[in-house]
């Protein structure tokens, strides 16, 4: 996968700064639109100098928004890449949605791009025509001009611009026709890299006006306590404290620098009344879990008759596949910064979520969401835990509060201890087969806490037809089907964590899928080729299963499926093999190569990866998103859990928390099919086949059945 | 409050900080040089790295009553125009995802090179033990790091 050096010439020539070239910034503040003759719509404005800026309404966190969305703009615009600048979108009328979750982007802003685009080509087209008095018909637009093609004569964007801003914009603009794309499909490297390797990139902690105060907040370690009393004294006795505050959130210790800020903050002393989860811990909440799994379910999706099915089955296979809570635990910890004035707020912050933000903040301080500016920076990695409100709505209390722009900054051990966390879930599962092996009952049932961070408990707001992920839209071809979930209330602070719930339920699926495979002597690759044939119903549509046959066969076919694995010395070696459709869309198979020494250690050696998310608008990108979620996924199948003790979190750093680090990554290869003809989503797609594709080869090596995540050594020991 | 005169980044800077200040928060909140990123706090995530006297340290390790003894270089200072060799590689290679642990990252590369030039990938693994990159991209790090070899980086 890895790009050659002839390679990587190629496309720096089309993309990206070159090695010769310095390194400016494409990241632009907010630019005077006087400066801007040609501005058609609210995505993209073309200066009297050429430059084009491109507005982007998504937060880029690392998922390369910024360049897939840029490349799509220059691609329909015929801009030049050099020309093209971006600046971000604060949350207003023109600007409907701006969430940046559900790896739904690149998807959701592909039409609508490209026909803003394509409206300001026709534009610009026209206006060259009518300067030469030719027929728009005659003439085409590549690299920033206009170009009359029977005589040859060109025209720059920057020299039509003005003249293209009188004319009216197009409504049912020409789109290109994907064949001639020239940027879409190539390796673009990262429109801010430069920032970033410079230090020039602001995230959320690096925003701030320069009047600013610094605050540290203690809240409530406990879900729902309250503040009881606290004393300030020693906390105000700290040099460089300014003002400790009670806010609505806890209490503020506000300082003229950081340090001050998170010293005076821990030298506070604070009694909280912890109220009813004060005594909770993991195991009282997995036995709530357990308690519920048994109860009434919501049923997403029933086809055939299940319980007949398993009665009159042959064989019965089940199992409970079970995760655990997990942090996000992104480098850049939580933080906003907000400025208060009267009727007015603005505030700087590092979110997936600004209308909310903008929304929440307006309600807290009882004015209308327009009197509420948000700003959006960089964001130091954001994995679900930002599409929260809670770190911008408290840095708008403090500032309220002090009468003073705040920027709230968060401890690691506060970023751990006041997480959305990624809930534990148990998934249910039972296949029945008749005599000659067939598959004909599956039930699914999973049972997890609700997730908080989207609002309180409420049994009767689930959406069950698109619940579970993982479970309702089974891949596979099985006469009676029945997918059912409870959702439990949590006691404790829960979120939206990459890919949801998909990692838990395609951990049991694919698990049990390969068991099944093992026991009827099937190969795994041939049992799913056998299972995924038609369609699947999603949602009011079909699916076609054999998009997903294609990577699974090309997954296999990559990774020498059925060849057999060099030997390690003193490791026991296997493959093992799984797959998703992420809301039937986007299909993905991984293959993963897995050592296991003596005392149960595992070593993950390389991944295989197949992928057909349609229309491919940047492969480098594609290729990093493959990776990051491998690393994102062996974390979770791996590494660290975060457990509850006296109903707090008890990790309060990445040494109890671990994460994958660079020696254990694995050799990360992906291949990718031509589908249809848009994109789909990809920041998540890869995370949920990681585990199980580990789990199968853990099997493959030892013959053991994984059950629980994180794997422990001592579970595969001897 | 205590004066600390401190060289970063070629100049001479001085700061009024309380003595155990660390060196991370004076160069993000008083020299407003915010490429030092904060991660942890407790020097076990590496996003903080800055060179000292050429060698990398976590900069939420040093209190500022002792930095005084040393020149400093953060990613605003690695080079005059962002292109040191690491810089590049970086770049070349699309190593960032997030990209907040990467100017740490890339200081930690300048400092694998200086004293290593050719680095082999064990050698890579054991310099960036103690960074944590939550977005994972440590098939590219280890690419950069072999480039910006290639590139002259351990000048």
């Amino acid at each position: 996968m890895s790009a050659s050096r002839r390679e990587f010439l190629k496309w720096s020539a089309i993309g990206g700064a070159a090695l010769v070239l310095p390194l400016p910034s494409p990241v632009r503040e907010k630019t005077d639109a006087a400066s801007s003759p040609f501005a058609p719509n609210q995505w993209l404005r073309i200066g009297s100098d050429g430059k084009v800026t491109l507005v982007i309404a998504r937060s880029e966190m690392g998922q390369g928004v910024r360049t897939c969305l840029a490349m799509i703009l220059a691609e329909e615009l015929e801009a030049a890449w050099s020309s093209i600048s971006i600046e971000q979108a604060s949350p207003g009328p023109l600007y409907e949605d701006m969430n940046t979750g559900g790896s739904d982007s690149v998807e959701s802003s592909w039409m609508l791009l490209r026909r803003a685009a394509a409206a300001a080509r026709e534009m610009l087209i026209t206006a060259a025509a009518t300067e030469w008095n030719v027929k728009p018909a005659d003439c085409r637009a590549e690299n920033g001009s206009v170009i009359h093609a029977p005589s040859g004569r060109h025209l720059s964007y920057a020299k039509v611009a003005r003249a293209a801003s009188a004319l009216p914009v197009p409504k049912e603009p020409a789109l290109k026709d994907p064949k001639d794309f020239r940027l879409i499909g190539t390796r673009v490297r990262r429109i801010d890299g430069p920032d970033i390797v410079t230090g020039r990139g602001r995230y959320g902690l690096d925003t701030r006006p320069s009047d600013v105060l610094f605050a540290a907040l203690e809240r409530c370690p406990v879900a729902g306590g309250k503040l009881r009393r606290f004393d300030a004294s020693k906390a105000k006795a700290v040099p460089g404290v300014v003002q400790v505050a009670e806010v609505p959130s806890g209490v503020a210790v506000v300082a003229r620098d950081s340090y001050a800020a998170l010293s005076g903050r821990d030298a506070l002393k604070v009694e909280w009344d912890e109220g009813a989860n004060a005594s909770l811990s993991t195991a009282e909440l997995l036995r709530r879990l357990d308690a519920a799994s048994k109860g009434a379910p919501h049923v997403s999706r029933r086809e055939g008759d299940v319980e007949r099915a398993l009665a009159r089955a042959a064989t019965r296979v089940s199992g409970t596949w079970r995760d655990a809570f997990q942090a996000h635990a992104s480098i850049e910890p939580q933080n906003a910064c907000a400025r208060v004035s009267s009727g007015s707020c603005e505030i700087w912050a590092p979110t997936q979520s600004p209308q909310r933000v903008q929304k929440e903040a307006a309600k807290l301080l009882g004015i209308a969401p327009e009197g509420v500016t948000v700003h959006v920076t960089l964001i130091g990695g954001g994995f679900g835990r930002r599409l929260g409100a809670d770190y911008a709505t408290e840095a708008v209390e403090v500032a309220r509060a002090v009468g003073r722009p705040v920027q709230v900054v968060w401890s690691r051990a506060d970023d751990f201890l006041h997480d959305r966390l990624h809930p534990a879930g148990r998934a249910d599962l039972e296949a029945g087969l008749d005599a000659s092996g067939r598959i004909v009952a599956w039930k699914h049932r999973f049972t997890s806490f609700h997730l908080s961070m989207f609002g309180p408990f409420n049994p009767n707001a689930d959406e069950p037809d698109v619940d579970p992920w993982g479970g309702y839209d089974n891949p596979y071809a099985v006469p009676n089907l029945t997918v059912e979930w409870i959702a439990v209330e949590s006691p404790i602070h829960t979120g939206a964590w990459r890919s949801v719930e998909y990692p838990a339920n395609v951990f049991a699926r694919e698990c049990l899928l390969d068991e099944i495979a093992h026991r009827t002597s099937r190969d795994p690759v041939d049992l799913r080729r056998e299972l995924l044939v038609g369609e699947f119903p999603f949602a009011s549509r079909k699916v076609d299963r054999g998009r997903l046959r294609a990577v699974v066969e090309l997954a296999a076919a990559k990774s020498g499926w059925g060849t057999p694995l060099p030997a390690r010395p003193a490791r026991r070696v296997g493959r093992g093999i799984a797959c998703n459709v992420y809301h039937g869309r986007t299909a993905l198979a991984h293959v993963a190569e897995v050592s296991v020494g003596e005392k149960g250690d595992i070593r993950v050696h390389r991944i295989v990866t197949a992928a057909d998310c349609g229309q491919v608008v940047n492969p480098l990108g594609l290729e990093g998103q493959v990776e990051s979620g491998v690393a994102w996924g062996l974390s979770y199948a791996l590494k660290g859990e975060v457990t509850i003790e006296r109903g707090r979190v008890v990790q309060a750093n990445y040494r109890d928390f671990p994460v994958l680090g660079i020696a254990e990554m694995p050799r990360v290869e992906v291949h990718t099919i031509a589908g249809p003809a848009r994109p789909t989503g990809f920041g998540e797609q890869p995370v949920p086949p990681v585990a199980p594709a580990v789990a199968n080869a853990i099997f493959a090596a030892t013959g053991r059945r994984v059950y629980r995540l994180p794997i422990r050594p001592e579970d595969l020991a001897g | 409050m205590a004066k600390f005169r401190l060289t970063v980044n070629g100049r001479s800077r001085e700061v009024d900080a309380e003595p155990d200040t660390p060196l991370l928060w004076v160069l993000r909140d008083r020299l407003a040089l915010t490429g030092t990123k904060f991660g942890c706090g407790v020097g076990v995530c590496g996003a903080c790295t800055v060179l000292q006297d050429g060698k990398d340290v976590r900069s939420c390790q040093v209190p500022v009553s002792q930095a005084s003894a040393h020149a400093y270089t953060t990613i605003e200072g690695l080079s005059p125009n962002g292109r040191h060799p690491c810089q590049l590689a970086w770049i070349d290679e699309d190593v960032a995802q997030c990209g907040y642990c990467q100017p740490g990252m890339i200081l930690q590369a300048a400092a694998l090179l200086a004293a290593k030039p050719r680095p082999d990938d064990a050698d890579i693994d054991e310099a960036f033990a103690g960074h944590v990159c939550r977005c994972g991209t440590w098939q590219r790090v280890r690419r950069a790091v072999h480039t910006a070899a290639r590139l002259g980086g351990a000048k």
